[in-house]
C-alpha cells in the first residue's frame, strides 16, 4: 500500500509505494534530498520525521544512532513509510517555485501544422473554457488512446494562453506514441492530459538576464518562457540561441526574428550544425555551445543559463558555461534526478546538473 | 500582552545562526593579517561567501552525535575485548595486518587531525573553517578509537607496543609519514586538495575495503565497529574536499592551473602509499573479500572517473598518472609483498609465502601478469624455504625521495625492469621510484631535499638509538637498528614458527576444548 509524503519546507507532498525509500521517491518526483554512500552509512541523507511513521530499514546504529531514532530523525536512502508521513529535510527554498497542484483536463484538437519535416505543432482547446495554470518551462502529460499510455510534453504556449496549449512534438522513429500523433491525430479529436509537471521554469526573482540554450524540439519551453518576458515587459536582456541541423528543421524562425526587431532586450542567435555550404545561410554554424560561446565572448557571468536539448547537446553547453565562467546555482536544465542518480552513476560533484 | 511568536527556524537557518552568524571580520587588524595564509599558493578567492556549505552540522548537534558513537563503540569494544575476541578472527596471520594498520594510520589521523585544526584556522570563511574545525575533531577520534581498538591485541601478541616510536622510524612506515608531512608543509588549499580531495574521495573507499569489509570477513568485530563508527564521518570529509576544489575553480580562473597540478600530484602520492594497502587485500587477509585490481577498478577507475568526468566541465583533465595506475593494478601489490617478504629482520610484522591455494586465488585475479612474473618468485622461495634457507635479503633499499617507497616497482611497459630515475640539484644526486616523483620533485626541490630517509640517513649515523658514539673510530653505521627502531624480537623472522603462531594455537586450543 502506498502513502503519502509531505516534504517540509518545500511543503510538497508526493505517493510513496509500498517499499520504496524516500530517497528514491523524492528523486523520482524531481525533489533533490541531500544523499551519499545510499546504503544507510554516512549519514548525509538524515531528516526529521514530524509527523507519521517510518521503518529505519538498514540504516547503520553509526550512522543513525539510537537517541536519533527517538527523537525522529531517519536516513531517507533506507527509510520507507508506514503512514502517511512529513518529514523535513535540509533543502532549499526556491522563491520562483509557484508549486500549481496537478489536475486533470479534456481538450478538442483545434489545430494541426507541420512545422518541420519532423515535428508537428498541435493545439488543443481545453473544454468549458478552462485554462491550465502553469509556469513557463513546465510539462503535461497528454493521455494517448488504446495502451498507449501516457507521454509528457513540453508547453509550447505561454501561461497567458491557457485555454489553447500548444504542443511541439517531433517524431520518434518507431515510438508509438509520437507515431500516432504524427500519423493519425487529426482536428477535432478528444484527448485528456494532466499538468502541470516540471521544476523547470524561470527564476524572476534573482533579477537577471536569461540565456536560453534550446535544441531541436527541446525549443518548447524557451519558446514559452521568451514569450512570457516579453509580455510581462521584462527589459532585462533575454538571450535565445537556438540549434537545428538545417534550414528545413529550423521553425519559429521568422517569429523570434520579428521578436527581436521589436524588443531591443531580446537577442536571437539561430545556429545550424548540419546545413549545405551552398545554402545562402548567413547565420552561425555549428552547435548551440559553439554559438554561445562565440556571442558570449567566453564570458557567461551575470546570466541565469536554462538548458533544453538532447541530452549531448545539454552537457557540451553545461562544460562550454563552466568554462565561461558560469556555475551550477545559475545552470537550469529540464533534466530531473532519476532512480539511477541515487544509485552512485555519478560522482556527487554537481547535484542538479 | 502582545506576544511574538517567532517561527520555528529552518534547517538552513539554524545551520546559518550557528555557523557563519557567529563570525565576524576584524576591525583592530585588517583581515589579511588575520588571515595570511591563503594568498601565497597563488589561489585567488574573489568572495568567500560563495562557499556553500556541503554538510549542514551545527556544532551542538556535532558533540551530541558523537559522543554517542563514542558510547556504542566502547560498549562494543569492551564487550569483544571481555570474550577474547581476539582468538575469534580467522587465522594469526590476520593480526599482522592490525600490525601493519596500527603503525601506518592511527599516527596519519593525528597528522590529519593537526592539519585541519591549522587549515581550519587559516580559512576566511566561517563555512570552511567550522567543517575544518569538525573534521580535526573526527580524525583525532579516528587515531584514538583506531589504537583502542588494537590495544587489546597488545597484550597477547607481538610488534603492536612501540609503533608510535616507529612511525617516523621505520623504513616502511615512512611512505604515509611523508604524505601527510608533504601535505601538511604545503599551503592550505593544497593541503585541502592532498587530504580534503585525494585522500578522503578519490583513495578513502580503497582505504575500507581491508580495514572494515576485510576485517568483518576475517571476524574482527572490534576493528570493524572501528571502521563503521569512522565511516560515518566520511561523507562530510569528502564533500569538504570536493566542494573546496569547486570553490577554489569557480572563483578564478587563474585557479585551474594550481588545482591540477595539485591533483596531479596527490593523486600520485596517493597511488603509491595504496601499494601497501592494497597487498594487504591480496596478500595478508586470510579470508580474501576482493583483489586489488578488483578495487582498483571499481573505486578508481569507474567512481573516480565518473568524478573526472564531471570535472572536466570546469577544464580539469583526468590526471597525468590515470594510465600508468591502470597498468601497474596489476603488478604493484605483488612487487610490495616480495618486497616485504624478503625483509623479515627488519619489520614490525610477519611475511610468509603464500599458499598453494592462495597462489591459485592470485592466478585467478591476475591471469595476466601473476603466473607470468610472480608466481615463479614464490615458488622458488618455498623451495629455499622448504631447504631451510629462507630468503632474507640484509641489503638497505633505496627510497625515492618524493613518496619515499622502496624503488622497487618496474619500468612503465617492461615487467621485468625496476624504474630508476634520477635527478641532480645542486650538485646532489637524487633517486626516483617514477616519472611522476621525479617531476614532483624538480616542481619544488627546496622542499623535496629535505626528506628524511632513514635507510639512506643511517649510513651517516643518523639512525642511532641514545649513546651510541657515532664520533668512536670503531663507529659502524647501521648496527644498532633493532634498539634504533625497538624492534620486539619476537615479531622478526617468518610468520611461520613464531611466537604469535604457537600462542594464538595454544589459546584457541584452550577456549574451544577442554
Amino acid at each position: 500500500m502506498s502513502h503519502e509524503l509531505t516534504i517540509e519546507p518545500l511543503g510538497r507532498t508526493i505517493e510513496v509505494e509500498e517499499g520504496q525509500t524516500i530517497l528514491d521517491a523524492s528523486l523520482r518526483a524531481g525533489i533533490y534530498l541531500p544523499h551519499a554512500c545510499g546504503q544507510g552509512y554516512c549519514a548525509t541523507c538524515k531528516v526529521t520525521i514530524t509527523d507519521g511513521e517510518v521503518d529505519h530499514g538498514s540504516a547503520s546504529n553509526f550512522a543513525l544512532m539510537d537517541y536519533e531514532r527517538e527523537e525522529g530523525k531517519t536516513l531517507a536512502c533506507c527509510a520507507t513509510l508506514e503512514a502517511d508521513t512529513v518529514i523535513e529535510a535540509d533543502i532549499e527554498i526556491d522563491e520562483d517555485a509557484r508549486d500549481i497542484p496537478v489536475r486533470d483536463f479534456h481538450g478538442t484538437v483545434s489545430r494541426i501544422e507541420n512545422l518541420t519535416p519532423t515535428i508537428k505543432g498541435i493545439w488543443l482547446r481545453l473544454n468549458n473554457g478552462e485554462v491550465l495554470d502553469f509556469q513557463a518551462g513546465q510539462y503535461i502529460n497528454l493521455n494517448l488512446p488504446g495502451d498507449i499510455g501516457a507521454r509528457a510534453f513540453s508547453l509550447a504556449n505561454p501561461p497567458s494562453t491557457g485555454n489553447e496549449i500548444e504542443l511541439n512534438i517531433r517524431i520518434v522513429p518507431g515510438g508509438r506514441g509520437t507515431g500516432w500523433i504524427h500519423e493519425s491525430l487529426k482536428v477535432g479529436d478528444k484527448l485528456s492530459l494532466s499538468g502541470p509537471y516540471g521544476r523547470f521554469f524561470t527564476h524572476k526573482s534573482a533579477g537577471l538576464p536569461s540565456l536560453f540554450m534550446a535544441g531541436g524540439s527541446g525549443l518548447s519551453s524557451p519558446r514559452s518562457m521568451v514569450l512570457e518576458l516579453l509580455e510581462e515587459a521584462s527589459t532585462l536582456p533575454i538571450t535565445l540561441v537556438y540549434g537545428a541541423r538545417n534550414q528545413a528543421e529550423l521553425y519559429y524562425h521568422q517569429e523570434f526574428l520579428d521578436l527581436a526587431a521589436k524588443h531591443p532586450n531580446f537577442t536571437y542567435v539561430p545556429a545550424l550544425s548540419d546545413e549545405p555550404t551552398d545554402s545562402g545561410w548567413s547565420g552561425f554554424r555549428g552547435f548551440v555551445h559553439e554559438a554561445a560561446k562565440a556571442h558570449f565572448d567566453n564570458d557567461f557571468r551575470g546570466n541565469k543559463a536554462y538548458l533544453c536539448g538532447p541530452p549531448v547537446m545539454i552537457e557540451a553547453c553545461i562544460s562550454a558555461l563552466m568554462q565561461g565562467r558560469l556555475f551550477e546555482r545559475d545552470i537550469y536544465t529540464e533534466k530531473f534526478f532519476s532512480a539511477a542518480d541515487a544509485q552512485q552513476v555519478r560522482s556527487p560533484l554537481f547535484k542538479r546538473v | 500582552m502582545d506576544m511574538k511568536v517567532a517561527k520555528k527556524l529552518g534547517l538552513k537557518e539554524r545551520y546559518t545562526m550557528m555557523t557563519r552568524d557567529l563570525a565576524w571580520d576584524t576591525t583592530y587588524q585588517p583581515m589579511d593579517k588575520v588571515f595570511p595564509q591563503v594568498t601565497y599558493e597563488g589561489i585567488k578567492i574573489h568572495d568567500w561567501d560563495k562557499w556553500e556549505d556541503p554538510f549542514r552540522l551545527t556544532m551542538d548537534a556535532y558533540w551530541k552525535y558523537q559522543a554517542e558513537k563514542e558510547r556504542k563503540l566502547y560498549a562494543i569494544l569492551d564487550a569483544f575485548n571481555q570474550n577474547n575476541g581476539h582468538l575469534s578472527v580467522t587465522d594469526a596471520r590476520y593480526i599482522n595486518v592490525l600490525k601493519l594498520f596500527l603503525g601506518s594510520t592511527p599516527p596519519l589521523e593525528l597528522m590529519a587531525g593537526r592539519g585541519f585544526s591549522m587549515v581550519g584556522r587559516q580559512m576566511v570563511g566561517a563555512g570552511p573553517r567550522v567543517a575544518c574545525m569538525m573534521q580535526a575533531v573526527d580524525e583525532y577520534r579516528h587515531c584514538q578509537t583506531q589504537i583502542h581498538s588494537i590495544s587489546n591485541y597488545n597484550k597477547f601478541y607481538s610488534g603492536l607496543s612501540e609503533f608510535a616510536h616507529q612511525q617516523s622510524r621505520m623504513w616502511y612506515l615512512a611512505d604515509g609519514k611523508s604524505f601527510f608531512d608533504d601535505a601538511i608543509t604545503a599551503g592550505p588549499f593544497e593541503f585541502m586538495v592532498a587530504i580534503g580531495f585525494a585522500f578522503e574521495y578519490v583513495l578513502t573507499n580503497i582505504l575500507f575495503v581491508p580495514f572494515i569489509s576485510g576485517a568483518a570477513y576475517n571476524g574482527d568485530m572490534a576493528a570493524m565497529t572501528v571502521g563503521f563508527s569512522a565511516q560515518s564521518d566520511e561523507a562530510r570529509h569528502m564533500t569538504l574536499g570536493l566542494e573546496c576544489i569547486k570553490f577554489m575553480l569557480e572563483q578564478d580562473p587563474d585557479n585551474l592551473p594550481i588545482v591540477q597540478r595539485w591533483i596531479d600530484k596527490w593523486t600520485w602520492r596517493g597511488t603509491r602509499k595504496l601499494a601497501s594497502v592494497g597487498m594487504m587485500m591480496d596478500y595478508m587477509l586470510p579470508k580474501r573479500i576482493m583483489s586489488f585490481k578488483e578495487a582498483w577498478e571499481i573505486y578508481f577507475e569507474e567512481n573516480g572517473g565518473a568524478l573526472f568526468k564531471d570535472l572536466a566541465r570546469y577544464g580539469v583533465t583526468v590526471p597525468k598518472c590515470f594510465p600508468q595506475t591502470i597498468e601497474e593494478k596489476e603488478h604493484i601489490t605483488h612487487q610490495s609483498w616480495i618486497g616485504f617478504y624478503m625483509k623479515p629482520d627488519a619489520m614490525s610484522f610477519h611475511t610468509w609465502s603464500p599458499s598453494p591455494e592462495e597462489l591459485d586465488w592470485l592466478s585467478e585475479k591476475y591471469p595476466n601478469t601473476f603466473d607470468k612474473y610472480y608466481r615463479p618468485v614464490y615458488e622458488h622461495w618455498a623451495k629455499m624455504e622448504k631447504a631451510g634457507k629462507r630468503f632474507n635479503n640484509k641489503t638497505q633499499p633505496m627510497n625515492c625521495q618524493v613518496c619515499v617507497t622502496t624503488v622497487k616497482y618496474n619500468e612503465p611497459g617492461d615487467p621485468m625492469t625496476t624504474c630508476f630515475r634520477e635527478s641532480i640539484y645542486k650538485g646532489e644526486k637524487y633517486h626516483f621510484c617514477s616519472d611522476h616523483c621525479k617531476e614532483i620533485f624538480e616542481h619544488e626541490p627546496e622542499k623535496y631535499i629535505q626528506t628524511f630517509i632513514t635507510s639512506h640517513q643511517v649510513l651517516q649515523g643518523k639512525c642511532e638509538p641514545e649513546g651510541v658514539d657515532t664520533d668512536a673510530p670503531d663507529f659502524k653505521p647501521g648496527s644498532h637498528m633493532m634498539e634504533y627502531w625497538r624492534l620486539d624480537p619476537d615479531v622478526q623472522g617468518d610468520f611461520n614458527g613464531s611466537l604469535d603462531q604457537k600462542n594464538f594455537a595454544a589459546w584457541r586450543e584452550l577456549a574451544t576444548k577442554n
